[in-house]
């Protein structure tokens, strides 16, 4: 690590200018530090915006909407009452117990790639500012099979996925105000450029996930298959929300993480969902449509049936 | 968020002490609370480093004063600016254990925890567990059940455990293989581990190892 | 019959491991926790080329930076570099911090040079050379008994493979290193090692100091599986940088370091052709094979393996064999042993043809085995472990288990020496009754202080507990290094050779005619102020090798996911006689573990565009972890008359292939590559679309070349009992 000041932020305001065009903030620090500690990020300066007040609660509110502060660990989200439970399970995959004590959900969403060409000390990728995504003739087992750019890292963060099918929306101070990215939006930038982990721009700070009250009915699920049982990335993970009422599914979303650069969603394949039964044809055919535009590299091509896999499953989930 | 305080939007941090200047003339109680608080806001947001600075640490119940660049982590500071070298340095990435420690009965990764963040906060490391040096059962438990081998993972597992069966007494061994999925041993010694965790909370396991006596001629 | 007592007391029994204690309370301080006065920090600069000749090293900027206090280069003047992270520099400094900004101010002026880091490439014509004088592949080293082609043409079945086993990293949690204090006359290291003279010995040379003013402590460290002897480059650099300093310097290496330079399981490529008749007897074996130790292999090395090399046909007895193995130089850090050194890459490759002759004759994987297993010991540990498995319940038609998640079970056996000789050792018995044992052997983990203590407790008669081990220090008899399997049947001997000479002392000098147990007090307060030291030697009679193994393994695969769980291990294994169940046992349970890491989930990924190393982590450098732990079962065999045979390697061969089997028989497809991943087995499975399933066919030109290579017949490790 470069050396850098220190300083605690007490208000998103003297945060942002705190953190200048030099610096960054720091929340649960672990992906942060990682970056730091393999001088991919040389921060002059880290502004610690744990004491920013309000941002570690997680509450609910009396229509049954929840908000959860950007500073909740991700520890705390797995085991908030009530949490929908597709979210409380992409919370429980995240990391180790160790990082789920610290790392929070603003950390969890605003995480770098994780992709092994980017993380290589002595490597320039084209998401590092080079001109060569090593992945895309090298070794890509890891990386995207659907992507708008030239880098084919592929979106890690499970709430993000989660999230995505929940219809959260990211509370994200901008410029002195704040606004509300849709999950699509807060990942949007990461789809066309190269250069972009999401869609925050140099300042933005996210202080709150809010999820609106579920529809009556509404079941969340989260799967995901990695190559441990424990503890490591999700080669494909999976989300789905919605309900399945006299078996049949309706207002039903599904979103992918792991094969794109974005929570994946095929908006056809929420559509062709409703009013279907619930069943394995009609989850096969939205994991047709989600997946009919992979387009695999020389060793990824397994996370087409295991995409398919996991649709199937966490679809048919939403009846259980 | 609230919307921000409309008196600190005016007050940018580098025009504070101006507006103090003009605050304290005004003297009006109602401004003086304002002040309080700004004074407040600023010494908490006062940027520190990139030279060492003082940092104290509450490491197993005794405060010590350290003079730290705010780049050190709390393991370089236990291990490279103190003699609590139990937490060991692995991987030094948040992904092995060995450099587990307690923050208010919490395991987290030290390598990954600045040190001037962990002030404030009780930290225990694997030497605080036993300060009298009488055994905890669960480290008993541990030698009872030979869970460890070279004996470098032990400290994070210990101190994994420990925090488990202080929330969970009565923990399943899925419960302990949940609670180490953050900490990784070499040598193998993952299943003893969890007959020791299982031991320490009066949960009896059957051996899974028996010697057959044989004569070979 | 061996000379152990018939009857013991502690040997055989669970003894509680004696630095349990201080390992649990991080009072046990390892060579990475010492903090001798005024002691620096240091760290290594390494290269950021795969291949480079390296023009000139300036350390200017990094020696001014404050805190620093000595900087040194490996070597003066041009020199090449042969793999990413192969170390260039190193400095010392009073903080981490310090020496983390003097690597970055270190200039480097290099050619970078054509380079391979991938073996089948490497070995195709005009792939760039590592050594400019000597060819990537080496010549091939050629075994042939009976006629081969002729017993082929004989058989009534004959299968054919090929199969890929991938480096494997040794990942001690306690990475290689020392702290190091040089003075004028003499010198002190504290470190993580194998071998303490060996230590000893490297930096007697490297310091050219007398060895007897060299003193190496190990008191405990944290894991070598066969990487740590020698000071290594990393103790040669401590050293120097003390001797610059005249402080203390401690150099441990990063993670990072660890996983590029200090060693690894080399891979292998195994063509292998299998026959037999139709009863099972096999007849015939042929195997084109070749490895990469990184750049110690090649057409450098005489011989060619440089470590590569592979037991073939492993356990088995076959009339009519041929074996060619070469060995591939690549620009990538050499191998080192590695717990069980070819044997784990020969198993796969040999078990996995087993299993698919079985398939193919219609006959049960054991009974084929124990048909054509000439170890006897072997053959009963089948016939006990299929009992205890329930083999026969669970053997069914293979890719007959029904649902996505198939289950399979599998078997697979092995073989290690695991002898050992050459130890000393010294036991002191005090007027007081207080015992102490010097020996300058070293603890990795495996209870060699508690097996010291068990042997000596056995002779006196004593609980172990009031036994005193010192060991780990070059100023104690000496001892060999720790690798092989040695070290119990190196030590055991020449412990209870000294205790049994200080007993038969104690009971001339004090006139008892049985000094244990309730009479070693009384006879010890009889020697008045003179204490009782004896040496004692390795000798034969109390130790012996060849131990066999067989290990049995249920996994249930996800046909969707690709995902494999290993459910159960059974291990049933030889050790001749146990010294101490309780740490015997959990060597087993470390063995079968690291099997597992490289049956589904270790191995070193290199980038060939760039030539650097991309998992040099423990987030993609994939350890098991504890949720992947199966229920291990173990079935120890103690066989008092055979001595003491060491136990390490021989538990971590056998079950990568039998999970290996486990997974083809779950499935009903061979997986021919380690470690079995889900995009593996889908690939396996024919899920996965057609242009990502297309790599392994660019085997075969390679294994052309290796057949053309001229070739003199040669010694791989090639253990087998008879």
């Amino acid at each position: 690590m470069k050396t850098f000041e220190y300083v605690n932020a007490q208000s998103p305001a003297s945060a942002a200018e705190l953190v200048g065009a030099e610096g960054r903030y720091l929340a649960g620090g672990i992906d942060l530090l990682g970056e730091m500690k393999e001088y991919i990020a040389t921060p002059t300066r880290l502004v610690n915006v744990k004491n920013l007040p309000t941002t570690r609660e997680i509450s609910k509110s009396p229509e049954g909407g929840l908000r959860l502060g950007a500073n909740a660990t991700v520890a705390e989200v797995a085991a908030y009452p009530g949490i929908p439970p597709g979210l409380a399970e992409a919370a429980a995959e995240v990391g180790s117990p160790q990082i789920r004590a610290v790392a929070t959900v603003g950390g969890n969403l605003a995480q770098h790639s994780r992709c092994w060409y980017y993380r290589q000390r002595d490597l320039s990728c084209l998401k590092r500012g080079g001109n060569t995504c090593y992945a895309r003739e090298g070794e890509n087992k890891y990386n995207a099979i659907i992507t708008g750019n030239p880098c084919i890292s592929p979106v890690v963060s499970n709430l993000a996925v989660a999230l995505t099918v929940l219809n959260a929306q990211a509370v994200v101070w901008r410029k002195g105000k704040e606004m509300k990215l849709t999950m699509a939006e807060l990942y949007a930038d990461a789809w066309n450029n190269p250069l972009a982990h999401n869609s925050l721009q140099p300042g933005d700070l996210i202080l709150a996930v809010e999820i609106p009250a579920p529809a009556a009915g509404e079941r969340s699920s989260y799967l995901q298959v990695a190559e441990k049982s424990d503890f490591d990335w999700a080669l494909v993970s999976c989300a789905a929300a919605g309900s399945v009422a006299g078996g049949k599914f309706s207002g039903v979303r599904i979103a992918l993480g792991g094969v794109a650069p974005v929570p994946f969603q095929v908006e056809e394949a929420n559509a062709l969902l409703e009013g279907k039964s619930c069943n394995e044809d009609s989850a096969s055919a939205a994991a047709d449509l989600l997946l009919a535009k992979a387009t695999p590299f020389s060793r990824n091509g397994y996370k087409v049936p295991l995409a398919r896999a996991l649709v199937r499953r966490t679809l048919l989930n939403l009846a259980k | 968020m609230a919307t921000p305080d409309s008196t600190s939007e005016n007050l940018s941090r580098r025009n504070f002490f101006k507006g103090l200047g003009a605050a304290a003339v005004a003297s009006a109680t109602q401004k003086a609370n304002v002040v309080a608080q700004e004074l407040n806001k600023h010494n908490a947001e006062k940027i520190q480093g990139p030279d060492a600075i003082p940092v104290k640490l509450t490491i197993n119940g005794k405060v010590e004063a350290f003079q730290l660049e705010p780049r050190v982590t709390l393991l370089d500071a236990l291990r490279n600016h103190s003699s609590h070298t139990g937490a060991k340095e692995v991987c030094d990435r948040a992904t092995c254990g060995a450099c587990t420690v307690l923050l208010d009965g919490v395991p987290v990764y030290a390598c990954m925890l600045l040190a001037v963040e962990a002030q404030g906060r009780e930290i225990t490391t694997v030497e605080g567990l036993a300060p009298d040096g009488k055994l905890t059962r669960l480290q008993e438990a541990f030698i009872a059940c030979d869970g460890l081998q070279c004996g470098y993972c032990t400290p994070g597992f210990v101190l994994s455990v420990s925090a488990l069966l202080a929330k969970n007494p009565k923990p399943t061994e899925g419960d302990v293989r949940k609670a180490c999925s953050g900490n990784l041993c070499r040598c193998g010694s993952y299943p003893r581990v969890i007959e020791a965790a299982l031991k320490a909370a009066g949960v009896a396991t059957a051996s899974k190892c028996e010697v057959v006596t044989m004569n070979h001629v | 019959m061996s000379d152990w007592p018939s009857n013991p007391q502690y040997l055989g029994k669970d003894t509680l491991r004696m630095d349990g204690p201080a390992k649990v309370t991080g009072a046990a301080k390892y060579s990475s926790d010492m903090q001798p006065e005024g002691w620096l920090y240091g760290m290594i600069f390494r290269s950021k080329w795969p291949a480079a000749i390296i023009r000139s090293i300036n350390l200017e900027k990094a020696r001014a930076l404050p805190g620093i206090k000595g900087a040194l280069t490996v070597r003066e003047g041009e020199r090449p570099v042969y793999f990413y992270g192969e170390e260039l520099a190193a400095v010392a400094g009073t903080s981490k911090q310090a020496c983390l900004d003097a690597l970055r101010l270190i200039e480097v002026e290099a050619t970078p040079q054509p380079f391979v880091v991938d073996p089948v490439e490497a070995m195709k014509p005009g792939a760039p050379v590592v050594f400019t004088d000597a060819p990537n592949l080496s010549e091939a080293k050629i075994k042939e008994e009976g006629k081969v082609d002729e017993a082929f043409a004989n058989c009534a079945v004959v299968v054919e493979g090929e199969f890929f086993t991938q480096v494997q990293l040794h990942q001690a949690l306690e990475t290689h290193g020392n702290t190091i204090h040089v003075r004028e006359e003499d010198c002190t290291a504290w470190a993580s090692t194998q071998g303490i003279f060996s230590v000893r010995d490297g930096l007697a040379d490297q310091l050219k100091m007398p060895q007897s003013k060299v003193r190496v402590i190990s008191d405990f460290m944290g894991g070598g599986f066969g990487a740590k002897f020698g000071p290594g480059v990393e103790g040669s650099l401590a050293a120097r940088l003390s001797r610059e300093t005249g402080l203390p310097v401690k150099i441990m290496l990063t993670r990072f370091d660890e996983s590029l330079a200090v060693g690894n399981r080399p891979s292998s490529y195994q063509k292998i052709k299998l026959g037999s008749d139709k009863e099972g007897n096999l007849l015939a074996f042929d195997l084109d094979g070749f490895g990469s130790a990184g750049f110690s292999s090649g057409g450098r090395t005489a011989g060619g393996g440089g470590g590569a090399g592979f037991p073939a046909p492993y356990i088995y007895k076959i009339p009519n064999v041929r074996s060619k193995q070469a060995g591939v130089a690549t620009n990538a850090g050499s191998s080192r042993a590695f717990r069980a050194p070819g044997h784990p890459q020969g198993s796969f490759g040999m078990e996995s043809m087993m299993d698919e002759l079985a398939v193919r004759l219609g006959m049960d994987p054991v009974d084929l085995r124990i048909k054509n297993d000439p170890f006897e010991i072997r053959r009963k540990e089948y016939a006990i472990g299929r009992e205890k498995f329930g083999w026969a319940q669970k053997y069914t038609k293979p890719g007959s288990s029904p649902g996505p998640i198939k289950t399979g079970v599998g078997v697979a056996g092995a073989t290690w020496g695991g002898g050992g000789k050459g130890t000393k050792a010294q036991v002191t018995i005090n007027p007081d009754g207080a015992v102490e044992i010097r020996c300058g052997t070293q603890d990795l983990g495996t209870g060699a202080k508690t097996v010291i203590a068990v042997v000596a407790a056995e002779v006196f008669g004593l609980p172990p507990e009031k036994i005193l081990v010192r060991i780990g220090d070059t100023d104690f008899p000496p001892s060999g290094g720790s690798g092989g399997s040695t070290t119990t049947p190196s030590v055991s001997p020449a412990i209870f050779d000294a205790c049994t000479k200080g007993l038969q002392q104690l009971q001339t000098l004090s006139g008892e005619t049985d000094a244990r147990g309730a009479s070693f007090l009384p006879a010890c307060r009889k020697l008045g102020v003179e204490p009782i030291v004896m040496q004692g030697e390795w000798r034969e009679g109390l130790s012996s090798s060849g131990a066999g193994g067989v290990q049995f393994a249920e996994v249930a695969v996800d046909t969707e996911t690709g995902f494999v769980k290993v459910i159960k291990i059974l291990v049933v294994q030889d050790c001749g006689l146990v010294v101490n169940k309780l740490t015997a046992e959990s060597q087993v349970n470390g063995g079968v573990i690291t099997g597992l890491g490289y049956a589904l989930y270790e191995q070193r990924v290199m980038d060939a565009q760039t030539g650097v190393v991309l998992n040099a982590n423990f987030e993609t450098y994939k350890l098991p972890g504890i949720a992947d732990i199966p229920d291990i079962e173990i079935i120890l065999l103690d066989m008092p008359e055979r001595g003491v045979i060491g136990i390490g390697e021989p538990v971590v061969i056998p079950t990568a292939s039998a999970v290996a089997n486990a997974v083809a028989h779950a499935i009903g497809v061979r997986i021919h590559s380690l470690p079995i991943t889900p995009d593996k087995v889908l690939e396996a499975l024919g899920r996965v679309p057609k242009r990502a399933a297309a790599q392994s066919d660019e085997l075969d030109p390679a294994f052309a070349r290796v057949e053309r290579a001229k070739g003199t017949a040669g010694d791989f490790v090639d253990f087998i009992p008879a």
